[in-house]
């Protein structure tokens, strides 16, 4: 389904990034790999693990990523002793608490299936959707999106937040994904191999997904319970944060194609509002305050946005550069889809 | 290895003849940058309690352009048979290039590093590398219980609380300068140039495990120290560089887009007033008022433009790092690298 790769084969960088690849392709390679990051779990690893154990059960093969993202209490230890007596369970203790993106891209880059499903670590979702999501992919996705039925959280807090977000990232990046809190994802192989997270990026795979690797993405709702053991480890503090990142997926979507438009929509905009300036100062002199230090408002108020359309206009230029140089060297990767015809 | 060519000196070749049989327990690494005193004064004070100690070590000593003329003596010593070699790198780029040089070099798997000054007694060496034989990733001398003027503890004091807030870090030295470490790790920090200074905090967000140790302060570093406000201006342009590389550096939009929102929040509100005031009647054309809220949205929409460059940069690089370092993994032994 996805072409052969090209050209980056050549980059001496892509060779570092992707080393763990070689890690990967050590032993058997299991169909299904199942990514779980866990953060302080330490009750909940256990029925984590028999609840995963249950739904796979039918499945050829597969293997549990535990990756632990720096606890601070028994929760690796229970995950190595289980590990342990399972060769299909491996743990990934990570040096600190980095967050979960990060968490997710070293369960991506240890994950030797060709189908990954990504899951909190608390239970919340249900391991027994797996077998949907994987089902759904292999009608012809690269990402398989849950979204959460009957969602059991507080109301104030947590779902009307979320819902708010979800309509937003969905109106902002064209990928209206119904939850894109929702951790149980289902992702094909060659996707990932594509896809580099880091920062606060997981929130927003799929938009990401879609813009530059050309994701096929769908979506299947799934179960929902309420949290049993441990604390919810998000606020209502992430808003801003969100916002922010919101804009760098924009930025990053909009910008592949046509970095100096970017800024140059800035630049127009900031132009436009020093001629109207420009026009004010030229009515105002003519007609009422022709006189004094004071009628140097409107001109100066003109040149500072002049000041700026020249500033962003100076800044798309620089993230043309930086894209030229940079993105031929990825393209190579891009998905051929379907290919008809030819000898 | 570390981006800048080592040369091979004429001592290491002289000393090239014992290197490659049995690897030494410790290698002592002595950056040569600024007021170094006699080295071959240094090399006998802090050698003598390693000798005693009975342990195998090697002393190299790390010297920019400028500091080839001072290892003549050293080189002597290295003729006379004693464990020392001398790295001249290729050109001046910091004392933390200096550091990964040397490490690239060193034949021992803990490492130490030791300012060309003396700092602590020599026999602190001691309790630092057990610490790091122990388990510990780097170790750091803590010049105490220290015998220097109200002062310079007054400064310390100071620098410390602020790098304390800035890198959520409880350290009460990083300017000593005397660490063990395990060769690798200070191999793999992605520290550079001047921020040497730094490399704990670096360290530690790295996931190391970073322990202090009290080392009682050497006679010949008790001096008051008053320096000129360059240079407190720029331990603030250190810390400020910290900050930020500590905290955003693979999300420039949270500190630029913060800042550039509170100039757009600002200058909002002041456009906002004249608006009000211009729809009641009143002319804004002699109000240099507009002229500070036109600026602060200026201001604003620079910052975020800013960071979104910053978001680009980050991106387009984020095939080539990894944004996680692992601590080891199940049944597979720990990644090498």
């Amino acid at each position: 389904m996805f072409a052969a790769v090209t050209g980056q084969d050549r980059d001496p960088r892509f060779h570092a990034a992707t080393a763990s690849r070689a890690e990967r392709d050590a032993g058997a390679r299991p169909a299904l790999s199942v990514v779980v990051p866990v953060y302080n779990e330490e009750e909940n690893v256990r029925p984590l693990v028999s609840a995963v154990r249950d739904a796979l059960a039918h499945t050829e093969s597969w293997e549990l990523l535990l990756v632990d993202d720096g606890s601070t209490d028994a929760t690796v230890a229970v995950a190595e002793e289980l590990a342990e007596r399972d060769r299909r369970i491996r743990v990934l203790k990570l040096a600190r608490n980095y967050g979960q993106t990060a968490a997710m891209q070293a369960g991506f880059d240890h994950a030797r299936g060709a189908v990954v499903v990504t899951m909190d670590g608390d239970l919340q979702n249900d391991p027994a959707d797996i077998p949907r999501l994987v089902a759904r992919l292999e009608e012809g996705f690269d990402l398989v999106a849950g979204y959460r039925e009957r969602r059991q959280d507080k109301v104030i807090t947590r779902k009307i937040p979320s819902w708010v977000a979800n309509r937003l990232i969905g109106r902002v990046t064209g990928i209206p994904i119904r939850d894109n809190g929702c951790s149980l994802k289902a992702y094909r192989r060659e996707l990932l191999d594509r896809l580099h997270l880091y920062a606060d990026l997981h929130r927003f795979i799929p938009a990401v997904a879609a813009a530059t690797a050309g994701a096929r993405i769908t979506e299947i709702p799934v179960r929902h319970h309420p949290r049993l053991h441990g604390r919810s480890k998000y606020g209502l503090s992430r808003t801003v944060k969100v916002m922010l990142d919101l804009m760098t997926v924009k930025t990053i979507q909009e910008v592949r194609e046509r970095p100096l438009q970017l800024f140059g929509v800035g630049a127009l905009g900031a132009c436009l509002c020093g001629i109207a300036f420009a026009i004010a100062a030229v009515i105002a002199y003519a007609s009422f305050v022709a006189r004094k230090a004071q009628s140097l408002v409107f001109p100066g108020v003109s040149l500072l946005w002049f000041g700026l359309a020249f500033y962003l206009l100076m800044l798309g230029l620089i993230a043309e550069a930086a894209l030229r140089e940079e993105l031929p060297r990825r393209r190579g990767t891009m998905p051929v889809v379907r290919e008809v015809g030819g000898p | 290895m570390s981006g800048v060519g080592v040369e091979v000196s004429r001592a290491a070749v002289a000393a090239s003849a014992e290197r490659g049989d049995s690897p030494v327990s410790v290698s002592v690494i002595v950056p040569v940058i600024e007021r170094p005193e006699s080295l071959t004064d240094l090399y006998r004070e802090f050698s003598a309690p390693l000798r005693a100690a009975g342990r195998s070590f090697e002393f190299l000593f790390a010297c920019e352009p400028w500091a080839y003329p001072l290892t003549g003596p050293v080189i002597d010593l290295a003729r006379a048979g004693e464990p020392v070699r001398v790295l001249e790198v290729a050109l001046s780029a910091g004392e933390t290039t200096l550091l990964k040089a040397a490490a690239a070099h060193a034949r021992a798997e803990v490492v130490v590093t030791l300012p060309a000054y003396r700092r602590v007694e020599a026999e602190a060496l001691l309790t630092l590398i057990e610490r790091v034989e122990q388990g510990a990733d780097i170790v750091l001398a803590r010049r105490w219980p220290r015998r220097d003027s109200w002062i310079n503890r007054l400064q310390s004091r100071l620098l410390h609380a602020l790098i304390g807030r800035v890198a959520g870090a409880e350290l009460h030295d990083i300017a000593c300068g005397v660490r063990a470490m395990r060769r690798r790790v200070l191999l793999d920090l992605p520290v550079y140039g001047d921020l040497a200074r730094f490399l704990p905090l670096f360290a530690m967000r790295e996931g190391y495990e970073v322990l202090e140790v009290n080392a009682p302060q050497h006679g010949a570093d008790v001096q008051t120290r008053i320096y000129g406000p360059g240079i407190y201006l720029r331990r603030l342009l250190d810390v400020l560089g910290l900050f930020f590389l500590l905290r955003f550096t693979d999300k420039p939009l949270r500190f630029f887009g913060l800042i550039g929102s509170g100039f757009l929040l600002g200058g909002a509100a002041v456009l906002l007033t004249l608006f009000i005031q211009r729809v009641g009647g009143q002319g804004i054309a002699d109000r240099p008022f507009l002229l500070l809220g036109v600026l602060l949205v200026v201001l604003g929409v620079q910052a975020i433009a800013l960071g979104l460059i910053g978001e680009i940069v980050v991106y387009l690089h984020a095939p080539s790092r990894r944004p996680y370092r692992l601590a080891r993994t199940s049944r597979n032994p720990p990644p090498e690298r």
